[in-house]
């Protein structure tokens, strides 16, 4: 029973890392649409022939969660002796996969001698699979998934290394996009091939009995890890309480409860409490739910450990059947990301009292909305998506960092990128003054993203958050600003509310204006030299540095400077009423 | 032929290598001077040219990192860039993705530029290159008198499309000469015309951030090589792996950003050539890193996307830079690298105990078991003969940190850790061969490693077998080598203009012309630095199908570009494409986004000197050293080993290992099966038995 010497075992590990990483490389420079090569809305893995994840890719964590579930589902459906080299299994059942019909999951067996030595798998937002709206993340009006697109089960869409032309009709047949979805499905395709391609050499060398005894090991030891990780985090029962703002106009906020009991080496993660699930989109399904509550547990227990199956076993996550955390098909779940950011912050605003050094405070909330329409000059349709991220929340001894993904990992588009491809021109992609939640450390500034759409028939579903209940700060550190969004901002600007789907003139302006990150301890006790350093580079104006930091500054233009005395004064003044605005 | 001199200036030496007209190499190595580098830089070549007449060399070839110290230490002041209005913070958004996905205390690098030395001007151009709003000249003066008055002495100019059209770019530079006489400009569609604007901002900006500081210096340094007598041209190496003049650079200094490591894999290159092998993988492991790159027939790979500083080597960590840079994996895989017990397995690197405190047997204060412990403990570095004798090893603390840290904490031996920590870097050094090579379809057994660096000839071997490599080069001299890569390089200038389009749809007459431009502007610059000769032109294309967002780069034939040679570059990049990921897909379109064209030119051929080394010398009975024990698994452990002295083995001598070769530098091991034989060049030949 014993395993490989340490150092077989440690270049196997290695091996099985950098074959992950390079079937992401594979998907994002093979891949079509924006959200998949630019904003890398994308996951990769290597999974153990026993269909266990052992190494991810650095990606997207929701996805991850997900995956070692719907790995499962898959080889349930088609059971691993039917199998054969170059099969692959694609499914995007919301229960079965990561919640929503847009991610395509696909596990690729691989063989050596005819036996099964483990599997590449890739998940991949695609642009487009129908339904009610361009994008496929529709809010408003949804009342089932049947509205939301394609569904497919567990199906091989490549056998013996072809392409089942029946089923990738039907798919190309079903969504608005088939360039775009078919060209990504290539992508999927070239990188579970070159992960198939590397396992198969990493047996050839090391022999199959070896390889999987490694693969055992290092499940154990990564569980190890986790369980010596959340011993050191102090046993105890941790709530927390947050609302998303609702599910489309006129609709009531959804609570986010989360009880987080720590017991020894274990973790239990649950969302009694939480809100019914909706007649809407806004649901997320317990498998994308587990995700983003075992990122948040990775983060403040063992973010530099490694990621598989072992890192999950510790932990323990439910809701109850029929919440919007956990809902019953055939529950709508479209624009489910938008949920991930605050399950991820929930568990870190509950296990902030147990761990104040380790967490950070809520983060700017990203945006993700969805546009279709008609390309005049291009003369064609489209659908476009987007990714407006923000800043961090801060921390316990520094600020949140500007313009930085946090639970949901994915990159921006370029604006050179999205005006080459698509009638859009951006008319500003900024930080916003004042908007970062004030504290002894702040929070990342939101960031405003303005579209102006040359395009006719246009539709907008908006995927926005954070426009009623802010960021929160913690430990004294000030919540952020408000998100909003509007039409044709300035003197005849209308707001658009957080989940609206609308139509849109051509020439019209769309402006995402992000919420600001929370602050973390007293904005009273801030260096006063940092808050006139972010006056100059004008984060903070100088009305914000007096009212939100109790800092004086004086001067004009460049010659700006503290008044150390009048400061003094001010801050003696400000710490008497206000004690504690902020949440938790 | 006359003298040639080159110079290398790294973070602790500064190396030289004069080359004299019969070809012979004498090198010299000094501390490198801070603030100024300058000051060694004279001191050696006044040293090394003391024999010789200032006016009897041809030719100086200068290789810094000057470049990346003044980015990594944010030393610059006064640069400021204007953007697009309402495009102020693309240098701070950069792209957002984590590179650390778990880790909430994740911090970005600082940007170059605080966000009050950014401007903002009223213009749009669009993706098309049509202008959607004019330039407004008034803002512009405005926004460049502003930032003059806060300081700003260095401009860089990048607006949204203007790799498309540079109008607006190009009418800002002259605005700034009128309103800012003496302010120096960049702009990023000279820079970089390539599209994705905050790799372009961010390109542009470390041109502006390094040019001042980097003009001044290679002025200085001109002037002095004047003084002296010098009456030719000071060259540089660029990340390219090609040199130009030291004007040329001054305009685009960002190409000369990491130029020491470009030297490295020339000169690998150049040994390789001397024993009549072209295709190669350059390994060069120091104290901290090693880093990897593909030499193919003859020449080393280069890429277009770089990043400088990454932290912990995480892809997107670092500041993204649309150069030609030598393509090399860099990885944290050195002599300091630190070994620890992680998860019951032994885990090395990417900490460095560096040169402070260093390992535990350099007895400077280092504690945890390093890669050169480990060496040490393994018996296959010699105590005593440490940098030539300068330097003692305590191998017992090496062993006692060994033990203590990591064998008892595993249950296993000092021997069998030892073992392990050498085996286990290696193991990281293969992946990241694998990067250079497989990924790069390319089958190592095919290929031949050169191993050079202070740790290269002590893995080089293992690193071999690991990968099926039939035959390592081991140069001599291994610690100066990249110096004598300077004097190697071709004088080279690379262009590249963004102009997309379908393969079928392209207007050929426009990309001749195109090309006939970049021809002529490339060429001017090679031929400014007194090339006699032809002038290469070679093209090359980054293409995709149309609708992805990365390319490969294919190359574009000489001669009339025509159908049927577009047909040819469409072709080849379905097979390029399968090669790299699997399938091609044939009956997708194919679109061209970049053209790419590098002018080079032969400046003097290296002739490296024979070897003098124990010439007199043919039973080897002086090389001979005393034996020392030496650990190899094959040998199940200890083993009396001979060990040679460099510098008096003959060529044509044969060795058998296990053996070990001991010079200044560095310390080749041969392991038990290996041969190697001496060439005429006093380098060792080694063939390995997979």
């Amino acid at each position: 029973m014993t395993g490989p010497d340490p150092i077989t075992l440690g270049v196997i590990w290695g091996a099985l890392q950098s074959i992950a990483v390079e079937i992401g490389t594979t998907v994002h420079k093979t891949a079509y649409s924006e959200q998949a090569r630019e904003g890398q809305d994308f996951s990769v893995a290597v999974f153990d022939p026993a269909g266990r994840m052992v190494a991810q890719g650095p990606y997207s964590p929701g996805h991850m969660g997900a995956m070692s579930f719907a790995v499962k589902n898959a080889l349930a459906a088609h059971p691993i002796e039917t199998l054969r080299p170059g099969d692959a299994i694609l499914l995007n059942d919301p229960l079965l996969g990561s919640g929503h019909f847009p991610d395509f999951f696909i596990t690729q067996p691989a063989f050596h001698d005819g036996a099964l030595i483990g599997f590449a798998v890739n998940i991949l937002h695609h642009t487009d699979v129908g339904g009610q709206r361009p994008g496929s993340q529709g809010v408003v009006g949804i009342f089932d998934y049947f509205q939301e697109g394609l569904r497919i089960p567990p199906t091989k869409v490549w056998r013996a290394y072809e392409e089942d032309a029946a089923v990738v009709g039907i798919i190309a047949a079903n969504t608005r996009t088939p360039d775009k979805v078919l060209g990504d499905l290539r992508a999927q395709r070239s990188a579970l091939r070159v992960g198939e391609l590397r396992l198969v050499e990493l047996v050839e060398r090391y022999g199959g009995d070896v390889v999987s005894g490694a693969m055992d090991e290092i499940i154990a030891r990564t569980e190890a890890s986790m369980r010596a990780a959340i011993r050191e985090v102090p046993s105890g029962v941790y709530h927390f309480e947050d609302f998303l703002d609702d599910c489309g106009p006129g609709t009531d906020p959804l609570r986010v409860s989360v009880t987080v009991t720590v017991d020894g080496d274990r973790m239990t993660i649950d969302y009694a409490g939480s809100s019914p699930q909706t007649a809407s989109g806004m649901n997320s399904y317990i498998n994308y739910t587990r995700s983003y509550s075992y990122a948040a547990v990775k983060c403040l227990a063992d973010p530099f450990g490694p990621m598989n199956e072992g890192a999950l076993r510790p932990i323990t996550v439910s809701a109850p059947a029929g919440s919007f955390l956990n809902p019953r098909p055939p529950a709508g779940g479209g624009p489910r990301a938008i949920i991930c950011y605050r399950t991820f912050e929930a568990v870190l605003g509950a296990l902030a009292r147990a761990l104040p050094e380790r967490v950070a405070a809520a983060s700017s909330h990203f945006a993700n909305p969805t546009f279709g329409g008609w390309d005049r000059a291009r003369n064609r349709r489209f659908v476009a998506y987007e990714l407006v991220l923000s800043g961090t929340g801060a921390r316990a001894t520094k600020d949140g960092c500007e313009a930085m993904a946090s639970a949901f990992n994915a990159s921006n588009i370029p604006v050179e990128a999205q005006e080459a491809n698509q009638p859009i021109v951006v008319e500003r992609f900024e930080l916003v003054r004042d908007s970062a939640g004030p504290g002894t450390f702040r929070g990342g500034c939101g960031i405003r993203r303005d579209m102006r759409f040359l395009a006719d028939d246009g539709k907008l579903t908006n995927l926005s958050e954070r426009q009623t209940f802010p960021p929160y700060g913690l430990f004294g550190g000030k919540p952020g600003i408000l998100a909003r969004t509007l039409i044709n901002p300035g003197p005849d600007e209308e707001i658009v509310h957080g989940k609206a789907s609308r139509e849109f003139a051509y020439g019209d302006v769309i402006s995402f204006q992000q919420s600001g990150a929370g602050g973390y301890g007293d904005p009273l006790a801030r260096d006063p030299a940092r808050v006139l350093d972010d006056v100059l580079d004008d984060y903070v104006g100088i009305d914000a540095a007096r009212s939100d930091y109790g800092v004086v500054i004086t001067g004009a233009g460049v010659d700006l400077r503290v008044d150390e005395a009048a400061t003094q004064r001010l801050r003696g003044t400000l710490k008497l009423p206000d004690e504690n605005s902020s949440k938790k | 032929m006359p003298y040639r001199v080159g110079f290398d200036v790294g973070g602790t030496f500064t190396d030289f290598v004069l080359q004299s007209p019969t070809g012979e190499l004498t090198t010299a190595k000094r501390l490198t001077t801070y603030p100024d580098p300058s000051a060694a830089c004279l001191a050696g070549l006044d040293q090394l040219t003391a024999a010789v007449g200032w006016d009897e060399i041809a030719q100086v070839v200068h290789g810094t990192t000057l470049g990346s110290n003044i980015v990594i230490e944010r030393k610059a002041q006064g640069v400021g860039l204007l953007t697009t209005r309402g495009f102020r913070d693309v240098l701070i958004i950069g792209r957002e993705k984590r590179y650390q996905v778990y880790d909430l205390q994740i911090e970005k690098p600082a940007p170059l530029i605080p966000r009050r030395l950014i401007g903002e001007v009223t213009e749009r151009v669009l993706a098309d290159g049509s202008v959607r709003t004019p330039l407004d000249e008034d803002d512009a003066r405005r926004a460049i008198r502003e930032l003059a008055t806060r300081g700003v002495t260095t401009l860089a100019v990048c607006f949204l499309h203007a790799y498309r059209n540079p109008v607006h770019e190009k009418r800002v530079a002259e605005l700034a000469a009128d309103e800012a006489p003496g302010m120096v400009v960049t702009l990023s569609h000279e820079v970089s015309p390539t599209f994705r604007e905050y790799e372009r901002t961010s390109t542009t900006v470390v041109n502006a951030y390094v040019m001042t500081a980097l003009r001044e210096y290679l002025r200085g340094l001109g002037a002095a090589l004047k003084e002296r007598g010098y009456r030719g041209r000071l060259f540089v190496m660029q990340s390219s792996g090609g040199i130009a003049t030291a004007e040329a650079m001054e305009r685009y200094p960002v190409r000369m950003i990491e130029s020491g490591p470009a030297a490295g894999a020339l000169m690998a290159a150049a040994y390789g050539e001397l024993t009549g092998h072209s295709d190669l993988i350059a390994f060069d492991m120091g104290g901290t890193t090693a880093k990897l790159a593909l030499v193919e027939n003859g020449r080393p790979g280069t890429t277009t996307a770089f990043e400088l500083h990454r932290v912990n080597n995480a892809p997107g960590s670092g500041l993204p830079m649309n150069i030609q840079a030598i393509d090399l994996v860099e990885i944290g895989a050195g002599g300091g690298s630190i070994a620890r017990a992680r998860l019951g397995v032994i885990a090395v690197g990417p900490e460095s105990a560096s040169s402070t405190p260093g390992p535990v047997c350099y007895g400077r204060g280092g504690t945890e078991p390093t890669v050169t412990d480990a060496n040490l403990a393994l018996g296959y570095l010699n105590p005593e003969y440490f940098a030539g004798g300068t330097m003692t090893l305590d191998g017992a603390a090496a062993a006692r940190a060994i033990a203590e840290r990591v064998a008892r904490p595993l249950g296993l031996s000092v021997e069998e850790v030892a073992w392990g920590i050498h085996q286990i870097v290696t193991t990281n050094m293969e992946l990241a061969t694998r990067v250079v090579s497989i990924e790069r379809g390319r089958d190592p057994r095919a290929l031949t490693l050169v191993a050079f660096g202070g740790s290269g000839p002590v893995h080089g071997c293992r690193l071999a077998q690991a990968l099926g490599i039939p035959r390592v080069i081991m140069p001599v001299a291994a610690g100066v080598t990249a110096a004598i890569g300077l004097l190697a390089a071709e004088v080279r200038f690379d262009v590249a203009r963004t102009y997309m389009r379908r393969v079928d749809a392209v207007d050929l007459a426009f990309v001749s012309a195109m090309y006939d431009d970049m021809t002529r502007q490339a060429a001017e610059v090679v031929r400014e630095s007194a090339v006699d000769g032809d002038v290469v032109i070679a093209r090359s294309a980054d293409a995709r199908y149309v609708g992805q967002g990365y390319e490969l780069t294919v190359p574009v034939p000489a001669g009339a570009l025509d159908a049927a040679a577009l047909a040819g570059v469409r072709r080849s990049f379905d097979e390029i494409y399968a090669a790299r990921y699997g399938y091609a897909n044939p009956s997708e379109p194919v679109e061209i986004v970049t053209w790419k064209l590098s002018a080079t030119g032969q400046t003097m051929p290296i002739r490296l000197q024979r070897a003098r080394y124990g010439g007199e010398e043919t039973d080897g009975s002086r090389a001979r050293k005393p034996d020392r024990r030496a650990w190899f698994p094959e040998t199940d452990g200890w083993i009396e080993t001979p060990v040679y002295d460099r510098y008096r083995l003959a060529p044509g001598r044969s060795l058998r290992g296990p053996a070990i070769v001991e010079e200044r530098e560095s310390t080749t091991v041969l392991p038990p099966g290996v041969t190697a034989t001496v060439d005429d060049y006093a380098s060792l030949i080694v063939s390995v038995r997979p």
